[in-house]
């Protein structure tokens, strides 16, 4: 029998090369519905990455191939630990064979936890939202509850339709890879991602004691002795990501989460800050160009004469009082604050990871000041202030600043050339006695206090419309859900697992 | 009826199709226990992975799998499945009725904490490996439908080196670990089921061991 479907012609042509058998096929999406043809690229590009995990799993076993970390997290790298591990073994002269074995044995255990971990589907379903902590440019940030293990993460959401308007998809895949597998003490844990058609879903450690920026609001200032703290904090942090091979370029104090202890940790860069389109230097261009005036004209700019109104009026006080009301509501919106970012990524030139040490430059002034330098109460006259920072780079009377503080600053916040880098950071004189080895591990000078594991009074939380909390799910197209492709991540921990 | 010079050879042992495949090299290499692995986490999560997979390319093909075009469970010239009924009986379902019952089936034991456990403590239940088998035999069945009577709608697709290799993994690992025999593979003399003759085709090639 022939079946009922083969109904496109196909014909044979005997050509000396070809086997006897070779057919020509005429292909056509035609008889298909569009969600067809959709669907069809879908499940050839989920099984193309599919087999690409496999097969460097496989090639990995067999070459044997030895990479940096001893516990990597996901199963990709499983081969990895496990050839560690028996390198580890080898060397151990002292070990019994007996504990050698049982801990290969243990080894298998954990790795057949993985396995498991694979199958088990984790959903929106898993998690209770005690209640909204955060919100940022595509989504907002809960505390949750896993129901089955009453632990509790804190869970960021992103609307794909949010990101796929502004085209965020290239650097989702690649950053957020990065991210689940950095074990790094000064990275925000990556647990779980999952997404249903709407929405991308990462569930990560949850930081009790808030974000920098928060804290800022709160207490206008630090001494020099706490910015002392939060700086070199952040600069190890920072120098951890560019370890990594990452360039951050969105340091900001909404990025810089508190954890229980009072020290710091870098929010989920990849997912978030780190891919907004305002890197687009060309989006950038554009926005410089209006400010300037040179963009083509509206309507209403045929009509009227061009007048910088308000800006001319204000004080600087008025301008940072205005900055300083607006900050929260400039920290939720999509375009987010420019005022740490530095001039180079305006510029079409190209930058390096020395672009993060502006930011921190940047960060530093505001903790001693209680502004940041170029701020402004629109964004198109930052983005122009930080351009000629050289003019408008400006330490104010009333406050007082050590000489190495400033000084500091100004070799950060200057042109990336003549901009300090982590070595010559961590020898200047203002962070004279800071021991960068033992930091995470001294006291902090805000350590959260916390009744419960599920306190969240350091988050503005009546701020934010906690609204509905359950998310529908809904049958979305497939064409959507290809740009998020591999997404769906489980950190393998071994504390983690249920 | 196509004008095609061998109108019995189908058009997945044709050259260029035949060869077609996503994943170059023996299956072997992803198919081995990894070691100290437990083999029946091994065994679990690769046939969740079939699974999951297969489904999304029969996701592609349902409007063309319908009760008029497929009106039973063909998967060779003289090969009609039958399903087996509450009352043991068995019986002629159309394709797509017993492919959505061969997957709800399937869907519903990789979702039971009793057959495929996720939760840490619990174990793997001694009827475990003839699940396994039983499961197994059913996604064979789908693979073998989709060849024999959906290989247009896949090529029109451009999906052929995709789903061969899909399916020769799938071969391959159901060898490796004793769930497919070698008859239910190739069917009967007098019932041969058409995605079979890949088996031996792929062996000359190389893409599977013997
Ligand atoms: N892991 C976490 N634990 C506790 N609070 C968090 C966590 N992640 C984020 N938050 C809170 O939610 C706020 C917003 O989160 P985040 O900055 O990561 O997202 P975002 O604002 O969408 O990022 P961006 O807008 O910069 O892309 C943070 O400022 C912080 O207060």
């Amino acid at each position: 029998m022939s079946s009922t479907s083969r109904t496109s012609t196909s014909t044979t042509h005997k050509q000396a090369e070809k086997p006897s058998d070779y057919v020509y096929f005429e292909r056509t999406s035609k008889g298909f519905s569009d969600d067809a043809v959709a669907r069809a690229k879908s499940a050839q590009m989920k099984l193309e990455h599919f087999y690409k995990v496999a097969v460097d799993a496989a090639i990995e076993r067999n070459t044997r191939y030895v990479l940096f970390a001893p516990v990597s997290p996901s199963n990709e790298y499983h081969e990895r630990r496990r050839v560690e591990l028996e390198k580890r073994l080898q060397g151990e002269v002292t070990l019994s064979d007996d504990r050698k074995h049982r801990q290969l044995l243990q080894l298998g255990r954990k790795e057949s936890t993985f396995l498991r971990l694979r199958r088990t589907k984790l959903g929106l379903g898993d998690f209770r939202t005690v209640k909204v902590i955060g919100k940022g440019a595509f989504g907002e940030v809960r505390l949750v509850q896993k129901t089955d293990t009453g632990k509790i993460y804190a869970m960021k959401t992103l609307i794909k339709q949010e990101m796929l308007k502004k085209d965020q998809l290239a650097h989702v895949r690649a950053e957020r890879d990065v991210l689940a597998e950095s074990n790094s003490p000064w990275v925000v844990q990556l647990f779980y991602s999952f997404q249903d058609p709407q929405t991308l879903y990462l569930i990560m450690e949850f930081l009790p004691g808030g974000d920098l920026m928060t804290m800022l609001i709160k207490y206008d200032t630090f001494s020099e002795d706490v910015t002392r703290f939060y700086i070199a904090e952040c600069a190890l942090a920072i120098e951890a990501v560019h370890k990594m091979g990452f360039i951050h370029r969105d340091i900001k104090p909404d990025n810089i989460l508190i954890d229980k202890e009072g020290h710091i940790k870098l929010s989920d860069f990849g997912l978030s800050t780190g891919f907004h389109k305002q890197h687009d230097s060309a989006y950038y261009q554009k926005l410089l160009d209006s400010a300037n005036g040179v963009s083509k004209p509206t309507a209403a700019a045929r009509n009227s004469v061009q007048v910088n109104a308000i800006h001319l009026t204000m004080t600087s006080k008025d301008q940072i009082a205005t900055w300083k009301a607006n900050r929260r509501k400039l920290a939720y919106s999509t375009v987010g604050t420019p005022d740490y970012i530095a001039p180079e990524i305006f510029q079409q030139k190209g930058y390096g990871n020395e672009c993060d040490w502006w930011s921190l430059g940047a960060i530093m002034f505001e903790c001693l000041v209680g502004y940041p330098p170029f701020c402004s109460e629109s964004t198109q006259e930052t983005y122009q202030k930080i351009i000629q920072w050289q003019y408008h780079l400006a330490f104010p009377d009333d406050v007082h600043l050590s000489r190495e503080a400033e000084d500091l600053i100004r070799r950060l916040i200057t042109s990336p050339d003549r901009r300090m880098g982590v070595d010559q950071i961590k020898s200047h004189p203002f962070f004279y006695g800071v021991d960068w080895a033992m930091i995470r591990q001294i006291d902090a000078p805000f350590v959260p206090h916390l009744r419960s594991m599920t306190d969240t009074s350091y988050f503005p939380t009546d701020e934010i419309e906690q609204g509905n909390l359950d998310t529908p799910v809904s049958e979305g197209d497939a064409n959507k859900d290809l740009a998020f492709l591999g997404y769906t991540f489980k950190r393998f921990t071994i504390s983690s697992q249920a | 009826s196509p004008s095609s010079p061998s109108p019995n050879k189908p058009l997945y042992l044709c050259s260029p199709f035949v060869e077609a495949a996503l994943v170059k090299g023996n299956f072997k290499t992803i198919v081995v226990l990894p070691k100290y692995v437990d083999i029946m986490e091994w065994v679990a999560v690769n046939v969740y992975d079939f699974y999951t997979n297969l489904n999304e390319f029969y996701g592609v093909i349902t409007e063309h799998c319908t009760t008029q075009s497929c009106p039973t469970m063909a998967a060779g010239p003289q090969l009609n499945y039958t399903w087996i009924n509450q009352d043991r009986k068995n019986v002629h379902l159309p394709a797509p009725t017993y492919i959505d019952y061969v997957m709800t089936w399937v869907q519903n034991l990789l979702d039971d904490e009793a057959v495929f456990p996720t939760k840490a403590g619990h174990d793997f239940p001694q009827s475990f490996p003839a699940t396994v088998k039983h499961v197994y035999r059913q996604l064979l069945r789908v693979f073998a439908h989709i060849y024999h009577a959906h290989y247009n709608q896949i090529l029109h697709l451009r999906s052929e080196p995709h789903f061969n290799s899909l399916f020769a993994h799938f071969l391959a690992f159901g060898r490796e670990y004793e769930l497919l025999d070698i008859k239910e593979v190739k069917g009967a003399p007098q019932a041969l089921v058409g995605a079979g003759m890949l088996w031996e085709k792929w062996k000359e090639l190389g893409i599977l061991d013997g």
